[in-house]
């Protein structure tokens, strides 16, 4: 507690205190009363007053009444005030985790004993943190006779996603209808996008609020409080940004120890050389403390055609660095707590099952356990297994040696090789699509020149030389039109020539000998290619401009050596260097490299390559988007929850539906034509859509109870002090005219205690 | 305690004594502890011998005896004259005192109006029993007695101190109404120099008989000596104290100047708890003082509330102790 103003009161207390004893001492007002005889009281006053000079002032409850109201108002004067840190400010936003982990049902005080015993009422991570924002809506302050506005809260929802439940008010209902409507998701966690939409609303405050009399504009708004309802598992917590004035409360939910087995990845592949034979690989993952069981079934078209028992290792204790500041502060207050919270990595497990199914089909991978499971909805996921089919694959190369010998090796369909000219004819006639997949052999077609070019060179002399070693890419040459060379819409697979930007990199010229350095082993299409055999004679160095949807999925020693491209309705692969100027060719591995690719490109779903997945597939959490034939009308799209709307395609005849929030098959249905890889059922055309969950960190459901930031540690429960006093001065007054009033009363009563 | 407000004064008695109290009054009579002396034939055995028809005594015949009263007999055996003796029936002095002092106008009830009615019930038993009754207003201020009573001081001049009035020698029912006057003609104003008074009626006042004061006895200058000289003349004294309710139990409070009716003096005092307490003391202190005195010297003390009923006064509480029967 601080006085804003101690001399003050220190003075008007030297003044009023000896003021108020003398005024006691000389009476000077008094009640004139006639009696019969003074005679008795005399002798009473004697007796009464005959040792004490203070006996007036002994037992004289009306004088210590006032010594009380004087010092209470003394007090007052001397302003002192308080920090608040209970609810540290006027000003609340409420962030509720509702991403998939936050459906684990370990919440609650005893939530874990819950969960690993049959009996007991389960609460979900979610209910418990609605409940926690309920009780705290429930504290917020009104507005009274000291205090003039109400306190204020805001409510954001969020996973990957972050949105306005409610926007700042003082109405608690609207606020708890607010948390009550918030439900469950199976997307993943994201807190920056939270954050970042938390700090837009908590800066702003109402123009009006801002302008005082005799003043004018001044920013007065104190920084909202943050309130993070969460279980701690954001993987991208690190990211976030605070401000030292910001003030986040962490209010950790759920149990560290909350054991969970998922599913965290799932793929299906066909064997290029057999389409019929299908694996399906299957990945769990596993935070137990103990290695567990599951029984793991393969269900295709709802029909259980595999089971089997799946060891899945335990949780293991993460090795951590020792903190250097331990070394010398042994004696400095202990450690914290929270910082010593133990890190856990999951166990692993998984298993491969191979069908035969020349048919396309919907699997549904299912676990089931005998031992408590946090999280459900990472016990199933699903697939859709497109029917197997023979490739249409067009070879476009003015001459080439190694191309077609490997392709003709491949169970394809159509092998046509095409000239420039004639691929270009078909392309401006839009009747490309009779092919899967184009390999374009050093060349590039001429597309409609839609985005900015590079920028200019700058001008000579004008100081900017551009750095050695990145010579300034000349720019393409325009064709007549506003046409220039560029990547096709559709699927291709781009052999010794580099697109331009955005769906390219800038070509920086020829380099010496280059090897690979390092290559994504785990992309399909680069899984059985030996790069690491490879040696470039001329190697060619590219540049990737960053906010371009390019990847480099393997690297050689002068820079990206494959790349893939991505966009709403391409899917490339490139490789940047001649493949004739190289070794590639003489290797087995050049062959399953082209078969590999290719499959890739025709299995992968454009837009959202990359997920690894056999057919159509996509995250929960990201948005659905899937391209329709052209012709197709009174499109539909079929929920898991058997729910149906209806979509509008868009000018490149692709539909979206978005961002998904629950895993299961999503079912897109048009009339008209459809491609090979969809069905036909009852006059529709439909297109099967997995959504699954397939996250690690949020089958990680091992809650967290400090929250790592990039510039601030915040523990649970813990906040920081905000520079917000209280002032106690009214209340003094207050109970001052109290004591005043009962002193009154005892005046009145005439009972002298 | 404080005085009395809107005070309203008795004008007859009526406003003194109910018709029904005056009829049961009728049954009672005066209580004398001792025999006195009378002057007039009346209805109490007197000292002297007398008339009356109780035998007393024989006594030799001397020359000069009314021969009527020989006993014949007793000559007829002895041979010798003797006189026949019989008891005397005289009348029983009534004396009552009131104090006429400002401190009597206080209370409530008003303790003066009190003490007229107590002084009127009293006189009353007193002329219906042919008993003389006289009352003597003791103050500070003349008050003029009405016509036919002797309502002026020693030698017809007004007493300025001690003695305030004095009505002598009523006798009869019919001197009621000038009882009852005089009565009605008191008022309470100034100091009463009780000392003075007592001396003055103890000089004055030839006959014994009994006499009751009415006062609350509250005298700076002490109410020994004055009780003292009036005992030492021989009265069957009966003192009753006369105190309000809130003398008794103080309902004041607060910062207070108190000043005395009587002579002005004041006291600046803060009421309190301790302070009540310690008046309480005080005052019992102070009765049983008066009690234990009047009990060494034979004077019967009885303190009375204002608040008591007159009926119940008389009826009850002064037969019991032993002033009426």
């Amino acid at each position: 507690m601080t006085f804003a103003t101690p001399w003050l009161a220190g003075i008007a207390a030297a003044i009023a205190i000896p003021t108020l004893i003398i005024l006691y001492f000389l009476k000077l007002r008094r009640r004139d009363m006639e009696i019969s005889t003074t005679l008795l009281w005399k002798k009473a006053i004697q007796d009464l007053q005959a040792n004490a000079p203070f006996q007036k002032l002994r037992r004289n409850i009306l004088l210590f009444l006032q010594l009380i109201a004087l010092a209470i108002i003394l007090f007052a004067l001397a302003q002192p005030e308080f920090k608040d840190i209970t609810l540290s400010n006027q000003r609340q936003v409420i962030l509720i985790d509702c991403s998939a982990s936050m459906s684990s049902l370990d919440g609650g005080e005893k939530g874990l004993e819950n969960l690993n015993s049959d009996s007991g009422a389960k609460e979900t991570r979610l209910e418990e943190a609605k409940r926690r924002a309920i009780a705290m809506v429930d504290q917020m302050k009104e507005p009274g006779l000291f205090q003039e506005k109400a306190e204020e809260a805001m409510v954001i929802a969020f996973n990957n996603s972050a949105e306005v439940r409610q926007a700042f008010t003082s109405n608690k209902t609207a606020l708890k209808a607010a948390i009550e409507g918030i439900e469950p998701t199976d997307a993943p966690s994201g807190l920056e996008r939270a954050i970042t939409l938390a700090k837009a609303y908590s800066g702003t405050q109402k123009f009006e609020d801002q302008v005082q009399e005799d003043k004018g504009f001044v920013a007065t708004s104190p920084p909202a409080s943050i309130h993070l309802f969460s279980d701690g598992r954001l993987p991208d917590a690190e990211r976030v940004q605070t401000e030292p004035t910001d003030n986040v409360v962490f209010h950790a939910v759920g149990s560290p120890e909350a054991p969970n087995v998922g599913i965290t990845g799932l793929r299906a592949e066909r064997a290029f050389d057999n389409p019929g034979k299908v694996s399906i690989f299957v990945g769990l993952q596993n935070t137990a403390r103990q290695q567990r069981t599951v029984q793991v079934e393969l269900l295709l078209d709802d029909t259980v055609v595999k089971v089997s028992e799946i060891p899945v290792a335990a949780a293991s204790k993460a090795v951590q660095d020792a903190p250097s500041s331990d070394a010398g502060g042994a004696g400095e207050g202990g450690a914290d707590p929270a910082a010593e919270e133990e890190e856990w990595n999951p166990g692993l497990g998984g298993t491969v099952y191979t069908i035969e199914r020349a048919e396309g089909a919907i699997a549904r991978v299912r676990l089931s356990m005998r031992e408590a499971d946090a999280l459900t909805s990472d016990n199933v996921a699903y697939l859709v297994i497109p029917p197997a089919r023979r490739l249409a694959v067009c070879l476009v190369t003015a001459g080439d040696f190694y191309i077609k010998p490997a392709l003709d090796g491949m169970n394809l369909s159509r092998l046509d090789v095409l000239k420039p000219a004639e691929y270009q004819k078909l392309l401006d006639n839009d009747q490309l699509a009779q092919y899967d997949v184009a390999i374009l052999d050093r060349w590039l077609p001429d597309v409609k020149a839609s985005v900015p070019p590079p920028p200019p060179a700058p001008a000579p002399g004008d100081g900017t030389a551009p750095a050695a070693g990145s010579p300034a890419p000349a720019p393409p040459p325009v064709a007549p039109g506003g046409k220039r060379p560029g990547l096709p819409p559709g699927r291709s697979l781009v052999l010794g020539v580099v697109p331009p930007p955005p769906l390219g990199a800038v070509d920086e010229g020829e380099t010496d000998t280059a090897f690979f350095a390092a290559n994504s082993w785990d992309h399909p299409a680069l899984r059985m290619a030996e790069l690491g055999k490879v040696t470039i004679v001329k190697g060619r160095k590219v540049r990737i401009l960053p906010e371009t949807p390019v990847r480099d999925i393997a690297t050689t020693t002068v820079g990206p050596g494959i790349l893939e491209i991505t966009d709403s309705d391409t899917l490339a692969l490139v490789v940047v260097f001649d493949h004739t100027e190289c070794d590639w060719g003489f290797n087995p591995g050049w062959v399953l490299f082209l078969a590999m690719a290719t499959q890739y490109l025709s299995d992968a779903s454009i837009g959202s390559a990359g997920v690894g997945l056999m057919g159509d597939a996509v995250r929960v959490g990201e948005t659905l988007s899937t391209r329709l034939p052209v012709g197709a009308g009174s499109v539909r799209i079929g929920l898991p929850n058997n729910d149906r709307l209806s979509l509008e395609p868009g000018a490149d005849n692709s539909v979206a539906y978005g961002p998904i929030v629950k895993t299961g098959i999503y079912t897109v249905s048009w009339e008209g034509q459809g491609t090979a890889s969809d069905l036909e059922a009852d006059g529709r055309v439909r297109r099967p859509i997995a959504a699954n969950l397939l996250s690690p960190d949020e089958s990680d459901v091992a809650a967290r109870r400090r929250l790592a930031m990039a510039r601030e540690v915040v523990s649970a429960q813990e906040q920081k002090e905000v520079q917000l006093t209280r002032k106690l001065w009214p209340w003094l007054l207050l109970g001052a005219l109290g004591v005043v009033m009962f002193e009154w009363w005892v005046y009145n009563r005439k009972v002298m205690l | 305690m404080q005085r009395t407000v809107n005070i309203t004064r008795p004008k007859g008695l009526e406003d003194l004594l109910t018709p029904d109290l005056v009829a049961r009054l009728g049954q009672l009579d005066i209580t004398s502890r001792k025999v006195f002396s009378g002057k007039l034939k009346g209805e109490r055995r007197s000292k002297r011998r007398g008339e009356s028809v109780e035998f007393a005594d024989h006594r030799p015949y001397v020359s000069g005896d009314d021969l009527r009263h020989i006993d014949w007999n007793i000559f007829a055996r002895l041979d010798h004259l003797f006189l026949k003796l019989f008891l005397e029936e005289e009348d029983l002095s009534l004396q009552i005192i009131i104090d006429c002092s400002a401190s009597h106008d206080c209370g409530e009830p008003n303790k003066f109006l009190f003490m007229q009615r107590l002084a009127a019930s009293l006189g009353y038993i007193g002329l219906v029993n042919l008993n003389r009754v006289g009352i003597t207003a003791i103050g500070a201020k003349e008050v003029e007695a009405e016509d036919g009573a002797k309502a002026t001081g020693e030698g017809g001049q007004p007493e300025e101190v001690g003695l305030l009035s004095t009505l002598r020698d009523l006798r009869g029912r019919r001197r009621l109404s000038d009882l009852v006057r005089y009565l009605c003609t008191l008022e309470p104003i100034g100091t009463t120099r009780f000392t003075d008074a007592c001396k003055k009626i103890a000089i004055t006042r030839r006959g014994k008989g009994v006499m009751i004061i009415l006062s609350d006895f509250f005298y700076k200058e002490g109410y020994e000596t004055g009780l003292r000289l009036l005992k030492g003349h021989g009265y069957d004294l009966f003192a009753i104290q006369v105190l309000s309710p809130q003398e008794m139990e103080p309902n004041i409070g607060g910062d207070l100047r108190l000043k005395d009716v009587e002579d002005g003096d004041s006291a600046e005092v803060t009421i309190s708890a301790p302070l009540l307490k310690k008046y309480r003391q005080i005052l019992n202190a102070y009765c049983n003082r008066l009690h234990e005195f009047c009990a060494q010297r034979d004077i019967v003390h009885m303190t009375v509330k204002s608040d008591m009923g007159i009926d119940s006064l008389v009826m009850d509480y002064l037969r019991r102790r032993g002033l009426l029967r």
